[in-house]
């Protein structure tokens, strides 16, 4: 960044001689370091899962929820900044309810995220206001189907088959890239999500994590989001250790054979 | 406000409208929950003019609220509990939305607007089981409130309370009652209420809630075995002369 | 102004405000979440500055850092607190209390025309789902902890709450109480000790009404410690040093931390913390 320490950016809204936002490239940055996070776009819905670093021993097992909900039909999580997400998300749901108001209907997954992308992209215009600190997936269900989105700093978004943001993206999405989700069962989704968020883990191996995941599917959940009952999510995270043991055996393997 | 002390206090037709959904909300505990039963009308004036009007919301996980009266008010007020589920959902702390929060929740939302003269013309049941035992209260356009083991709105305050209380007369009752006689007893209720009251319909929704099936809600529920020979000895109405 | 170069600098400042403010400590067990406070006097006779403040009857905060910070949010609880009981006659979830807090943190520091508030808060409760305790950060971060230290020296005290917490994770409220003295003891530095003057002890939990002790009432919880000193910074290294260390709960997930600076405790020049 040859920029840097040139004063541009020290403030939003500002571009440098080269064309940049700083402000917003700082933002990105947060992301880049925070536990990653997955969507997977499945035949009928959409899984998200989340790698939570266990910062501390004394924070209590199982809490600390790091997916949240917008509406009935939408789940959100997010890498970076935590409390911007919560920021986020409570817009998000101030968008649905002003969108139920009006229409009594539920709100499109696309129009909801448009919203949204309109809202971060106005973090990054005045110098009163700092851009997100985080890039933001979501997942829904509305009468055309599964959407999976992801929204970041800047204000970007695009719909995808499979997302990764956070520290472990680059292998998630090579992960990612391997699935094929017109074939993906919703079952299927979950434990491939825990199996790639195990995987994604590996380059802060030092550290404990927790992993969340939920779900929005026609067929396992009426079109509601909602995390992923407790016995498929013991039965994910099983084959995710099961895969990760397996490819470290083959690595080992070949290694021998060399 | 209308001053008029022949109409004060009465609904506005211009305010809200002809529609008046008037009776059928009858509601009863019985030992493991409670049952409660609302027919399908919306009356325009004496036009029986929908057939299919659903008056029960269920409501959170335990709970199921009735609601009489103005339908567009009702509209509002269903809605209302639907935010006010959604918005409990976003609290994952592992809460429950109960009935009585419900209820004082609605009571609120009643008494504050009979307080800004603009009342939501209804009267309303929440039934439901706390902390698995029944639950019924009612409140109304005025905010009032009261509680007891059999309740009913409208037509059924006169027709339905006393033969329900022919089954619960006191809260101690209530331990003595099963699931099928408090049902009976309801649907009883609904078949009088058909009978007496002009503008009721003798089709009906029943929700039962029970610690064992949860909320169960059974639709188009039909008066059945019914009886009219009755209707010859009735004299002294309309066109007919003695 | 709000900038996030390289990181959020005010929020990192606001969280060193916590850092000058005397030690409190949090722990909960199923049922019952324990407070206990250093107090700090600004003089010889002055009086002590309150460090717990009860918002509900099941529900209440220790403050470490910017006291009038924390009264303005405490106002906000009680408010919040209120109006469940008002609308759902319910009382407050200690999650919700927290997450309400949060989200009116997060605020100051995405946007101009403001500081982000200058206190940590542990926040502890008892609801339907038991008893909670919460660590509230400036930056808007809040997260359940089975046990919590802020405020000077605090390190020493997560130290003895960290190897200690799942001997507790079943103690009575007695045993509680003095597993919270024990972690507050071992963030005193070699001229202080624990009296009935500078201790505040407050309880949350079933069948118990949030309850807070000062002064006399203290005096028999001390009694029950084998000594009110810090045995080991007589000793020397693990107890004070509460740089680097004081990070690892930071909420932000983000790797480049700010230079934490080494503390000074009482530092008379700077702004008033308790």
């Amino acid at each position: 960044m040859t920029s840097v320490g040139t004063g541009y950016d020290l403030s939003n809204s500002v571009f440098s001689p080269d064309g940049r936002n700083f402000q917003v490239e700082y933002a990105a940055k947060a992301v880049e370091n925070g536990g990653t996070s997955i969507g997977i776009k499945f035949k009928d819905g959409v899984v998200l899962a989340v790698e939570k670093i266990v910062t501390s021993k004394l924070l209590v097992p199982g809490k600390n929820n790091r997916i949240q909900t917008i509406g009935r039909h939408i789940g959100v999580t997010y890498s970076g900044l935590l409390p911007d997400g919560r920021h986020l998300v409570s817009r998000g749901r101030d968008e649905f309810q002003s969108f139920k108001d009006q229409y009594k209907d539920q709100i499109s997954v696309p129009y909801l995220i448009d919203r949204l992308g309109n809202y971060v992209q106005a973090y990054t215009c005045y110098n009163s206001v700092r851009p997100f600190g985080i890039t933001a997936l979501f997942g829904g269900i509305d009468e055309d189907g599964p959407h999976l989105y992801m929204l970041e700093p800047s204000g970007v978004y695009w719909g995808y088959q499979g997302a990764a943001t956070g520290k472990g993206r680059q292998s998630a999405k090579n992960e990612l890239e391997k699935l094929d989700s017109n074939t993906l069962t919703a079952k299927e989704a979950v434990k491939e999500a825990a199996r790639i968020i195990y995987l994604a883990h590996e380059d802060s191996k030092d550290k404990d994590f927790e992993i969340e995941i939920s779900w929005v599917s026609t067929s396992e959940t009426n079109g509601l989001h909602k995390p992923v009952p407790a016995d498929l999510l013991k039965e994910a995270k099983e084959y995710a250790e099961q895969k990760l043991n397996e490819d470290e055996d083959d690595d080992e393997d070949e290694n021998m054979a060399e | 406000m209308d001053h008029d002390p022949f109409r004060w206090g009465r609904p506005n037709d211009q305010h809200y409208g002809q529609y008046n959904n008037a009776i059928a909300n009858a509601a009863i505990k019985y030992k493991d929950g409670i049952v409660i039963a609302a027919d399908n009308l919306g009356s325009y004036g004496s036009l029986a003019r929908f057939t299919d009007v659903e008056r029960l919301f269920p409501t959170g996980d335990n709970a199921v609220v009735g609601i009489s009266g103005d339908i567009s008010d009702l509209q509002y007020v269903s809605r209302l509990l639907d935010d006010l589920e959604i918005e409990h959902n976003y609290d994952s702390d592992g809460h429950q939305l109960k009935a009585s929060h419900i209820h004082e929740y609605l009571q609120k939302v009643f008494y504050h607007r009979r307080s800004k003269m603009d009342p939501l013309w209804n009267s309303v049941i929440v039934a439901g089981l706390d902390d698995d035992k029944p639950f019924l209260k009612y409140v109304d356009l005025l905010g009032v409130t009261y509680s007891a083991p059999t309740l009913a709105t409208g037509f059924g305050a006169y027709l339905a309370v006393p033969l329900l209380r022919k089954v619960v007369d006191k809260e101690e009752d209530v331990a003595n009652v099963d699931e099928e006689t408090a049902t009976n007893a309801i649907r009883e209720c609904m078949k009088v209420l058909y009978y007496r009251d002009a503008r009721s319909l003798d089709k009906y929704t029943l929700v039962t809630i029970s610690k064992t099936n949860g909320v169960k809600v059974e639709k188009n529920q039909q008066s059945k075995e019914q009886s009219w020979r009755f209707a010859k000895d009735i004299k002294g109405y309309g066109t007919q002369v003695v | 102004m709000v900038i996030l170069s390289p990181t959020l600098q005010q929020v990192e400042y606001a969280l060193e405000a916590i850092k000058q403010g005397s030690a409190v400590v949090g722990l909960a067990t199923k049922e019952h979440a324990v407070l206990v406070a250093l107090k700090r006097n600004a003089e010889e006779l002055g009086s002590y500055q309150k460090k717990i403040i009860k918002v509900d009857e099941n529900l209440g905060i220790a403050l470490a850092g910017l006291a009038p910070d924390a009264r303005v949010l405490s106002n906000f609880l009680r408010e919040q607190a209120m109006s469940q009981r008002m609308i759902y006659n319910r009382a407050l979830s200690v999650e919700k209390a927290s997450n309400l807090l949060a989200d009116k943190a997060q605020k100051n520091t995405q946007s101009y025309g403001g500081r982000p508030y200058g206190v940590g808060l542990l926040v502890v409760g008892y609801d339907e789902t038991g008893a909670h305790l919460f660590e509230f950060q400036p930056s808007g971060s809040v997260l359940e902890y089975v046990g919590a230290a802020i405020g000077a020296r605090s390190q020493a005290g997560r130290t003895y709450l960290e190897r200690n917490f799942e001997s507790y994770a079943n103690a009575t409220k007695e045993e509680l109480i003095v597993h919270g003295l024990n972690a507050l003891r071992d963030t005193l530095s070699q001229d202080k000790e624990l009296n009935s003057k500078n201790t505040s002890i407050a309880i949350v939990g079933k069948d118990t009404d949030f309850t807070l002790w000062d002064d006399d009432d203290v005096q028999p919880w001390l009694n029950k410690l084998d000594s009110t000193s810090n045995a080991r910074t007589s000793g020397g290294n693990n107890g004070g040093d509460d740089d680097n260390d004081d990070d690892d709960n930071n909420n932000d997930e983000s790797g480049d931390k700010s230079e934490t600076k080494p503390e000074e405790e009482n530092s008379e020049d700077k702004m008033e913390t308790d």
